[in-house]
C-alpha cells in the first residue's frame, strides 16, 4: 500500500479533488484542512456526525434525573404545606431544563472527544504537516502501488501545488 | 445584520502571522497592566480576609437592606457574561458571518465574567465555607435543599451556564490551539501540543467539531436567555414593592445583552490598538455591536418607562411609593445616573457615524458599564430600604470592604484577560478563515 499526499491551496479545489478521487474509486482518502469548509464535508459525503446522538441521549437524561432527583428528595423529607402534594412538577421545570442543558452539552463535548480524537488517534498521521493550520489544504490517498501513477495524475489535475509520494 | 464587507488579508497564512503574534512576548506596559491588577486582587483578597475575621459588621449591610454591593456585583458580572453567548452562539445560529472576529474574545469575557459572579454569592455568605449547603448531597440529617426556591434555581443556572460556556470556549480555542502548536516556538510550545490533543484538522474533526459548535450554540441559546431570568426571579418571585413585576425575566436579560455588548466593546476597542488588528476588529464590527446597543438600550428604557407606567397604573399604594422612593427618595442620585448612562448616553449611535467612531463607542461603553451596574444597585437597595412598614425603612451605603471588593473584582476579570490575550488567540483564526474563503469563493 501506497500513501500520496496532494496539497491544495483552497476548499473548493480540494473539494474538486476529493470528487474526482472518489470518482475514479478512491474511497480511502483523509483530508486535513485550516478551517471547517461544508463543500469538501459534502464532496467526501461521510453523513452527519454521530455527535447528535450524544447530545440527544445527554438532554434526555439531564432532564430525566432532574425530575426524578427532585420529586424523590422531597417525598425523602417531606414537607406538609397546607395538604398541597410533596412534589411540585412545575416548579422543577426550571432545574429540569438546567440539566438538561448542562448533560446535553456535557455529552456533546465527550462526543466530539470520542469521535473526533479517541477514535481516530490511532490513524497513521504522517503525512500532516503545519502548514495544514496555516493555508494548506492536504489531500491523502491510500492506495495500492500500482494505483500511484493514477493518483498522482488526478491530483496533478485537479490543481494540486505539489503532490508526493509520503509513505511506499 | 449587514456581512463584513471590507477586505480580509490577502493571504490565510497572514490570517496566522496576524493573530498569533498577539502570543508574541508582552511588552513593559503589558507587565505593569498585570502586575497593577493582580495588585488590585491581592486587595480584594485582603478585604475578604478582613470579612471573614470581623465578621458582616465590616459591611455596610444591615436591616432591612441585607443584599447589598455583593447581589448586585453578582448581577452585573452575570449580565456582562451574556455578551459571549450572545455573540457566539445566538448570532452563530442567526449566520450573522461579522461575529467571527469578536466572539473569541467575548467568549472569554463570558467565562471570566461568570466565574467573578459565582465568587459574590460566597462572598455574601457570612461563612463562605459554608457554600456547600446549597447543594442537594447527602448528609447525616436527611435533608435535602428546597427546590422550590428561585435562589437554588439560581445555583443550578449559573453552574450550568458556567461549566457550559467554559466547554464552548474550549471547543472553540481546540483549532486554534492546533494552529499555535504548529506556529510558536517557545515553551509553550508543549503546553498547546497537550492541549490541542492532537488536532490536525482532518475531516472528521471538523465534521464532528461544526456538529459539536452548532449543538452546543443550540443549547446555549435558550441557556443564555434562562440564565438572566432566573436571577430576575430572585426578586420578582417575591413580594417585594419594585420587584414583583412580570417584566423582570425580559428586562433583565435585555439589560444582560446591552451591559455585556458594552463591556465587549471596552475590552475590544483597546485590544484592538493596542496590538494592531485593525484588519480583524474592523468598523463593521462595531457597528453592528452600536446596532446591538442601540436596541437593547431601546429595550432597557422601555422597562424603566414600563414600571413607573405600572406603578401609577396598578393603583397600589406600596407599588407607587416605592418608585417615587426610587426616582425623587435618597437614592435619586443612583436612579438618575442610571437612567443618563443606560438611556440617554447611547442615543447618539442612531447615528453610523458616531458607532463607527471608537473613541466616541469607548466612552459610551464605559458609561453603559456603570450605568448597568447602578440600575442592579437600583433595584435592589430601593426596593428593599422602603418596603410596607415605614418603621423598617432604613438606608444603605457600601463600606470601604465592599468597595473594594467590587474595584478588586474589576480586575481580576481584567487579569484573567490579560493573560488569556497572551496565551491563546484572541481572534478565532478558523473562522476568520473560513469567512475568507467564502469571501474569495
Amino acid at each position: 500500500m501506497a500513501q500520496v499526499l496532494g496539497i491544495l491551496r483552497t476548499p473548493s479545489a480540494t473539494a474538486g479533488a476529493v470528487r474526482e478521487l472518489r470518482g475514479a474509486g478512491f474511497e480511502k482518502l483523509e483530508v486535513y484542512s485550516p478551517c471547517p469548509s461544508h463543500e469538501i464535508e459534502h464532496a467526501l459525503d461521510r453523513g452527519p456526525s454521530r455527535v447528535r446522538i450524544y447530545t440527544l441521549v445527554g438532554c434526555l437524561t439531564g432532564v430525566t434525573l432532574a425530575y426524578l432527583m427532585q420529586i424523590w428528595m422531597a417525598y425523602d423529607w417531606p414537607l406538609v404545606i397546607g395538604g398541597k402534594p410533596f412534589a411540585s412538577i412545575p416548579a422543577y421545570t426550571i432545574i429540569g431544563f438546567e440539566m438538561n442543558i448542562l448533560f446535553g452539552g456535557v455529552l456533546t463535548v465527550a462526543g466530539l472527544l470520542i469521535h473526533g480524537f479517541f477514535l481516530t488517534s490511532r490513524r497513521d498521521h504522517s503525512a500532516y504537516q503545519p502548514s495544514f493550520s496555516g493555508d494548506d489544504f492536504g489531500c491523502v490517498v491510500d492506495c495500492h502501488d500500482d494505483q500511484v501513477g493514477r493518483v498522482r495524475e488526478i491530483l496533478g489535475e485537479a490543481g494540486c501545488a505539489e503532490v508526493r509520494v509520503v509513505s511506499a | 445584520m449587514a456581512a463584513a464587507t471590507e477586505p480580509l488579508p490577502a493571504s490565510p497564512d497572514a490570517i496566522n502571522d496576524d493573530i498569533l503574534r498577539v502570543l508574541e512576548p508582552p511588552s513593559k506596559t503589558y507587565v505593569l497592566g498585570v502586575l497593577f491588577c493582580g495588585a488590585l486582587v491581592a486587595c480584594g483578597v485582603s478585604a475578604f480576609l478582613y470579612q471573614v475575621y470581623w465578621g458582616f459588621g465590616v459591611t455596610g449591610l444591615n436591616h432591612p437592606v441585607m443584599w447589598g454591593l455583593y447581589i448586585t456585583t453578582f448581577v452585573f458580572w452575570v449580565g456582562i457574561a451574556h455578551a459571549g453567548t450572545l455573540i457566539s452562539a445566538i448570532l452563530f445560529l442567526f449566520r450573522a458571518k461579522w461575529r467571527n472576529a469578536v466572539n473569541r474574545g467575548a467568549e472569554a469575557l463570558t467565562v471570566f465574567s461568570v466565574l467573578t459572579a459565582a465568587l459574590f454569592p460566597l462572598l455574601h455568605l457570612g461563612r463562605a465555607w459554608k457554600f456547600y449547603f446549597i447543594l442537594p448531597y447527602p448528609n447525616q440529617r436527611g435533608l435535602w435543599v428546597n427546590f422550590k426556591s428561585p435562589l437554588l434555581w439560581d445555583v443550578f443556572a449559573i453552574g450550568t451556564y458556567t461549566i457550559i460556556s467554559i466547554l464552548f470556549f474550549i471547543v472553540g480555542l481546540i483549532p486554534d490551539i492546533g494552529a499555535a502548536r504548529d506556529r510558536v516556538r517557545d515553551w509553550r510550545r508543549h503546553l498547546y501540543r497537550v492541549l490541542a490533543m492532537g488536532w490536525r484538522g482532518t475531516s472528521e474533526q471538523w465534521r464532528a467539531h461544526s456538529r459539536s459548535v452548532l449543538h452546543l450554540s443550540g443549547l446555549a441559546t435558550p441557556l443564555v436567555l434562562s440564565v438572566h431570568s432566573v436571577v430576575s426571579w430572585d426578586f420578582a418571585t417575591s413580594v417585594v414593592p419594585g420587584w414583583h413585576t412580570t417584566i423582570f425575566a425580559p428586562y433583565f436579560v435585555a439589560g444582560a445583552i446591552f451591559s455585556g455588548i458594552a463591556m465587549v466593546i471596552t475590552i475590544l476597542i483597546p485590544v484592538r490598538q493596542a496590538f494592531g488588528l485593525q484588519a480583524y476588529l474592523r468598523d463593521v464590527h462595531f457597528d453592528n455591536m452600536g446596532k446591538l446597543i442601540l436596541i437593547t438600550s431601546s429595550i432597557v428604557g422601555y422597562a424603566y418607562g414600563m414600571e413607573y407606567f405600572m406603578a401609577w397604573y396598578s393603583a397600589n399604594p406600596y407599588e407607587q411609593m416605592s418608585f417615587w422612593y426610587r426616582g425623587f427618595g435618597h437614592y435619586w442620585w443612583a436612579t438618575w445616573t442610571m437612567i443618563i448612562c443606560n438611556v440617554i448616553v447611547p442615543l447618539p449611535l442612531w447615528f453610523k457615524r458616531m458607532r463607527v467612531n471608537l473613541a466616541f463607542m469607548w466612552i459610551v461603553s464605559i458609561f453603559i458599564n456603570i450605568g448597568m451596574w447602578f440600575e442592579r444597585f437600583v433595584i435592589i437597595m430601593t426596593s428593599l430600604s422602603h418596603e410596607y412598614d415605614p418603621a423598617a425603612w432604613g438606608y444603605y451605603f457600601p463600606s470601604w470592604v465592599e468597595w473594594t471588593i467590587l474595584v478588586a473584582s474589576v480586575a481580576f476579570v481584567l487579569f484573567l484577560f490579560l493573560i488569556f490575550l497572551r496565551m491563546f488567540p484572541v481572534i478565532a483564526i478558523q473562522e476568520v478563515k473560513e469567512l475568507h474563503y467564502e469571501e474569495a469563493h
